[in-house]
């Protein structure tokens, strides 16, 4: 058992590969057609620094060749996408010279952690929620309350991060305001590190699961509703099986399969939710390197991030995919 | 009580309320979710509309009020009252939170609309081209659909506002509308691929139709539902990407829009100061408008699926 | 002794227009060991009343009156036990194998387990090693290999996942079985050596059982006593001789009459008067072969119909013979792969505009679902209507209103009441009908009928035939009529052709192929179909597996028979 027939595959890889490369391209192409010249905004920045500069079109040239944009474009381009290839993105501007590459490496760990526990939790939570709505033997509890709650889903991670905050960080100070840890701590695999990663955590990561798992609730709740009309339910129950059986091995397992797929596609906009909870939160994550880069235009940084949480959530993607034949029989033998 | 354990349900209670219930079920689109929705919007719209027309406008320009004024009933840090000139309080550079409002909130719902309805037009051309043509104009269309599907439209709108600055408000929404096209196109490419089995499509065509009046006569009413809940599901999809960028500082700078307020209010430090109003009521509008067209989405899921029709 | 007892039973389903009784006062035993059908139309309660002695009725539903006993369980009404407790006594005492055999197994989990889980959760914990030892006896008792518990539902056939769904009911040795309908979805060859299997396992293990289906022929081969139900009352109760051979109620006669038989006297009056068509070849097969990817729908094959005398043509076979795909190759719907099909001298994939107009008012068809066949977004009369302005065949709004009030009244249908109705109001009798009144509005020179009675209720199938044997006779329409029913294949047709695997096996007037047939597929065919005859030997699981081993292996398979010839239409079929 367990292997996935070879054009699947196959179709998963070109998806991925195309997904990054046109991304990449996009993204390269995008600020050319800007009539924006980052030389001048860089000479701009040195002038800021320097009080005035002398021979600025000298300086121009002399950027502008540093900056390589003084090559001919499928030059640029092939550079570009080597450069990429090996996750080099150039020099940071605002930060010069750190490369971007090491500005990312610092951030995406901060980023990978609150998302695997934030949006897995969500998934989790709202799929089993979603399943109990559905349950002929749920507590009556459930069937009024999540109804009521999911009023909620449909505000942007944003939004509830703001109310968090005010309420649990500005009014009550249960919380800290910003920050991934504390100042005093220094970072490393201490317990008062890891106390304060997750006290720093937690607020952003409430913030994600309080308006996503209804979501998901919701698309179980239908999902269920067709599963529950299914023959193979009704044979179920015909057949004695005590009602959780059902519930987890027929329902909830059969229901899941398009709740996956569906996981794999709404990833991207879940990871761009996040990034915008970080800058809320100044969480040390790509969030916050993103929003900073913003404000100091430093380009390089902004093409960085960019393309490594599209390359994350292109992985993400693929790595559902090559789980989905595993669970699922019908696509295993090719169908 | 037999009746409870006697084989399937309880014996229901018949009353006259029970029977007006179960009534409501005949008639899929006289729908409690579905009027909801639609008044939480159109009340968003009415305050656009009204606002303009009852109250200041030139009240949003900046200093044209006292600083950091609370709504009326409460007190601001400083100790100062809300004044009945500025119901909603004033922001932290002297703009009338309420003339804000107005401006902002069918600004936002305005992208949201007019990205949702070009990326729908572009979907409903490409789901039935790939429906209908097949082969390798299919083969493309589903991959480049399953390709930018994955893409975050957030990241790459980021790279664009911040190499081209400053945009406008219909600019926002043509370039979120090039990311909205992908589930529609998917929808409808495979409700066309089973439709166009269907017995009544090939009916319709041994009754010499043209595939214009398939296309449209046949099939286009049965997916109205579906198009539908596409569309509202595109709408607050767009609007949450425009309110994404706005909160990070792009997105259009000198039109007010709610993102673009609490961006402002935060970046003020409006959190500390607890100038709540001032990042609390675009908030709040926000909250409502994605609550609206939720209760829509629910409304008209309930509409194509009866089976949904139980909560 | 009896095991089941039912008294008194009344279901209601409350709706919005008030209660609805599908079921109204029902008593009936079954002894152990006995068979006892269930028949009825669709919508007369034998499924409701079946479910509602398992407790499984489908909400709102309930049972407002009566009481159900289970003899195993002594004196307790079984209405009164706990869920719990109804929990165990469904499969252990009384077991359920499902209408939709496609879809009654989980598609994520082995057949094992799913015979696995059943045990559990009555047995409490089993051991692995007695578990599989079991499994494979009960996969062996319904006649397949022990092999298949490793498979996944998707990895068999129908009449194979028919058989799990029985091994899984038989597999608790239950004190009753209740199958409904659990051969509908199946072709006649497999529904024989499905229900010769049910019957087997039950004799095995002693079990009673409930049969509910809608075919008195099926009826009579399997089942001892007999149950018609009509609107949720029993009508009639007996041995099943008793009411075949002497119905009482006048619903029984009819459903014993709506079985066409092989022979006999035929249901349609012929007309001698006979309208004639154009002379020449109407439709021709020039060659035609069909493929998908490797595999071959249908093998080259050439035939040429002549337009004069209109006639029945028949094309029989199982479902994957090829039948369909004929008629598909004929509507122009899809191009053969090699050779030519001619409409009046003209190829149909190369029609210019106008031609292609003309060949789509002269060629038109009803197919086999009635339900699908209306655009659920407009009224009814939308299907009449647009195809005859689009022909150019109104002459004004008036026109067409009468053109199709008086095609409706042709089929026996009341215009007033049908045509400004929405699909789902009307039931499947009354679609099909207006489709065959459609065809006949346009007056086409050639309709195929795929399956056109295959969907609808037994008792409306003669009515529904009628119909279109009168386009024949009356307004001159040849007619392919493509079917997997021999019976009716006999009594409609001038000429029949019998496909296996893409190929005719055997071809000829009815009389000859269906009244005496030499092929052994042909054969095999004739001998599956049940009939409302008690003495007829039906063949056992057995046999039917024999049969088809017999036509893989066999060189006779391959070969094609020719019966004799009718005047005006030429058949050929090519190496």
């Amino acid at each position: 058992m367990g292997r996935i027939p070879s054009s699947y595959l196959g179709n998963r890889i070109v998806t991925l590969f195309l997904t990054i490369f046109i991304a990449a391209t996009l993204i390269w192409i995008i600020p050319r057609l800007s009539p924006v010249d980052p030389a001048e905004i860089a000479l701009g920045r040195m002038a800021a620094g320097a009080g005035t500069v002398g021979n600025s079109e000298d300086i121009l040239a002399q950027l502008r060749a540093q900056l390589g944009i003084d090559q001919p474009w499928f030059v640029q381009y092939a550079k570009y996408l080597w450069g990429i290839v090996q996750f080099d993105f150039g020099l940071s501007t605002a930060n010069f010279p750190t490369p971007v590459s090491a500005l990312i490496a610092n951030a995406l760990p901060w980023t990978l952690g609150l998302m695997l526990i934030s949006i897995t939790i969500t998934f989790f939570i709202g799929n089993l929620l979603g399943a109990l709505m559905v349950w002929d033997h749920s507590p009556k509890l459930v069937k009024v309350a999540i109804p009521a709650a999911m009023v909620l889903t449909s505000i942007p991670p944003i939004l509830s991060a703001l109310l968090l905050m005010w309420i649990f960080s500005a009014k009550l100070r249960l919380f800290p305001l910003t920050g991934a840890y504390g100042l005093t701590v220094e970072p490393g695999w201490t317990w008062d590190f890891v106390q304060s990663v997750l006290y720093h955590g937690f607020l952003p990561a409430l913030s994600i699961v309080v308006v996503t798992f209804g979501f998901w609730a919701l698309g179980m709740r239908g999902l269920m509703i067709g599963v529950q009309g299914e023959d193979y339910t009704t044979l179920a129950k015909a057949k004695g099986l005590r009602p959780r059986y059902i519930l987890y091995k027929y329902m909830i397992r059969n229901a899941i399969l398009p709740q996956i797929t569906a996981f794999a596609l709404k990833i991207g906009m879940l990871i761009a939710g996040q990034v915008l909870v970080e800058r809320i939160f100044a969480y040390n994550g790509m969030g916050k390197l993103l929003y900073d880069a913003i404000l100091d235009q430093d380009f390089p940084v902004i093409q960085g991030v960019s393309f490594v949480i599209i390359l994350m959530t292109a992985f993400s993607v693929f790595l559902v995919d090559l789980i989905y034949p595993l669970i699922d029989p019908r696509i295993r033998h090719g169908r | 009580m037999t009746t409870q354990n006697a084989a399937g349900a309880a014996k229901p209670d018949l009353s006259a309320r029970q029977i007006r219930r179960m009534k409501r079920f005949d008639n899929p689109w006289r729908n409690p979710k579905l009027t909801w929705g639609a008044a939480l919007i159109l009340g968003i719209v009415a305050m656009g509309i009204l606002g303009r027309i009852f109250w200041n406008m030139d009240l949003v320009f900046t200093g044209s009020a006292p600083l950091k004024l609370p709504p009326l009933g409460f007190e601001n840090l400083r100790g100062q009252p809300g004044q009945t000139d500025f119901p909603l309080g004033t922001d932290g550079a002297g703009r009338d939170l309420l003339a804000l409002i107005v401006i902002g909130a069918p600004n936002s719902l305005f992208v949201g609309l007019l990205a949702s309805i070009i990326g729908m037009s572009i979907g409903i051309f490409l789901g039935f081209s790939a429906g209908f043509l097949g082969g390798r104009t299919d083969d493309t269309i589903r991959i480049l659909s399953d390709v930018m599907i994955t893409i975050p439209p957030l990241l790459i709108l980021v790279v664009f506002q911040a190499a081209f600055g400053d945009v406008s408000l219909t600019l926002m929404a043509i370039l979120i509308a090039a990311f909205m096209w992908q589930s529609p196109t998917r929808l409808i490419r495979a409700q066309v691929l089973s439709m166009r089995e269907s017995g009544y499509v090939q009916m319709a065509r041994l009754s010499g139709a043209s595939t214009m009046h398939i296309m449209f006569r046949e099939m286009m009413p049965n997916l109205v539902p579906y198009l539908f809940g596409s569309f509202i599901a595109n709408v607050t999809t767009s609007i949450v990407t425009a309110v994404g960028l706005e909160v990070l500082g792009l997105g259009p700078q000198r039109i007010p829009t709610l993102g673009r307020i609490i961006y402002e209010a935060i970046n003020s430090g409006a959190l500390i100061q607890n100038l709540w109003w001032w990042w609390g009521l675009p908030t709040i509008l926000l909250a409502v408008m994605f609550i609206g067209l939720l209760l829509i989405n629910l409304g008209l899921d309930e509409v194509s699926n009866p089976r949904l029709r139980k909560l | 002794m009896t095991i089941l007892d039912i008294k008194n039973i009344s279901i209601d389903f409350p709706t919005s227009k008030g209660v609805v009784h599908a079921v109204s006062n029902f008593s009936l035993s079954v002894p152990q060991g006995r068979r006892v059908g269930f028949i009825g139309e669709s919508g007369s309660g034998k499924t409701t009343t079946a479910l509602a002695a398992m407790r499984m009725l489908a909400a709102p539903g309930y049972v407002s009156e009566g009481e159900i006993h289970l003899h195993s369980l002594g004196d307790t009404n079984v209405l009164e036990l706990s869920d719990d407790e109804m929990r165990r006594v469904r499969l252990k005492k009384i077991a359920y194998i499902p209408q939709g055999a496609m879809n009654s197994l989980n598609p994520v989990m082995r057949i094992e387990n799913q015979i696995w889980d059943g045990i559990v959760a009555h047995e409490g914990h089993v051991e692995r090693a007695e578990l599989q030892r079991r499994s494979r006896t009960v996969l062996e008792s319904v006649g397949l290999p022990a092999s298949v518990g490793r498979l996944y539902p998707h990895e068999l056939s129908g009449g194979m996942k028919q058989r799990v769904c029985i091994a899984i009911g038989v597999c608790l040795k239950p004190d009753l079985l209740i199958a409904d309908e659990p051969t509908s979805a199946l072709d006649v060859i497999t529904q024989r050596q499905v229900m010769q299997t049910l019957r087997e396992v039950q004799e095995t293990i002693g079990a009673g059982l409930i049969l509910i289906g809608h075919d008195m022929g099926l009826m009579a081969q399997s089942v001892d006593d007999l149950a018609v139900m009509k609107l949720g009352k029993l009508v009639e109760y007996g041995t099943v001789r008793q009411i075949i051979e002497n119905p009482q109620h006048e619903y029984t006669k009819q459903l014993i009459s709506s079985v066409p038989l092989v022979g006999g006297e035929s249901f349609i009056e012929s007309t001698p008067e006979i309208l004639r068509g154009e002379a020449g070849p109407l439709l021709e097969f020039d060659k035609v072969t069909k493929r998908y990817g490797n595999v071959t729908a249908l093998h080259p094959l050439s035939f040429s119909l002549d337009g004069e005398v209109p006639k029945i043509i028949s094309v029989v076979g199982q479902s994957g013979s090829g039948k369909s795909t004929m008629g598909s190759l004929m509507l122009g719907f899809n191009a053969p792969t090699e050779g030519t099909v001619t409409f009046r001298g003209k190829d149909i994939n190369r029609l210019n505009k106008a031609d292609a107009l003309t060949f789509r008012k002269d060629v038109q068809a009803v197919f086999q679902d009635p339900y699908a066949c209306f655009n659920p977004f407009y009224r009814v009369d939308h299907a009449l209507k647009f195809p005859f302005k689009r022909f150019g065949l109104a002459k004004s709004e008036s026109h067409t209103r009468q053109a199709m009030e008086e095609a409706c009244v042709a089929v026996g249908l009341d215009p007033s009441l049908v045509l400004r109705r929405y699909p789902h109001q009307l039931s499947g009798g009354q679609r099909q009908r207006l489709i065959v009144a459609r065809a006949l509005m346009l007056s086409p020179k050639l309709l195929i009928a795929d399956e056109p009675v295959s969907m609808v209720d037994a008792s409306l199938r003669a009515a529904i035939l009628k119909n279109i044997h009168d386009l024949k006779d009356k307004h001159g329409i040849s007619i392919l009529y493509i079917t997997h029913d021999l019976a009716t294949a006999y009594h409609v047709s001038d000429y029949v052709m019998v496909l296996y695997h893409g190929r005719v096996v055997e071809a000829g007037p009815p009389k000859e192929v269906i009244g005496s047939p030499q092929h052994p597929y042909t054969r095999l065919l004739i001998d599956s179909i049940p009939w409302p005859d008690l003495d007829r030997d039906w063949g056992s699981a057995k046999d039917a597996a024999a049969g088809l081993d017999a036509l893989a292996t066999g060189e006779a398979a391959a070969q094609s028979v020719f019966r004799g010839d009718i005047t005006g239409f030429d058949l050929s079929v090519h190496a």
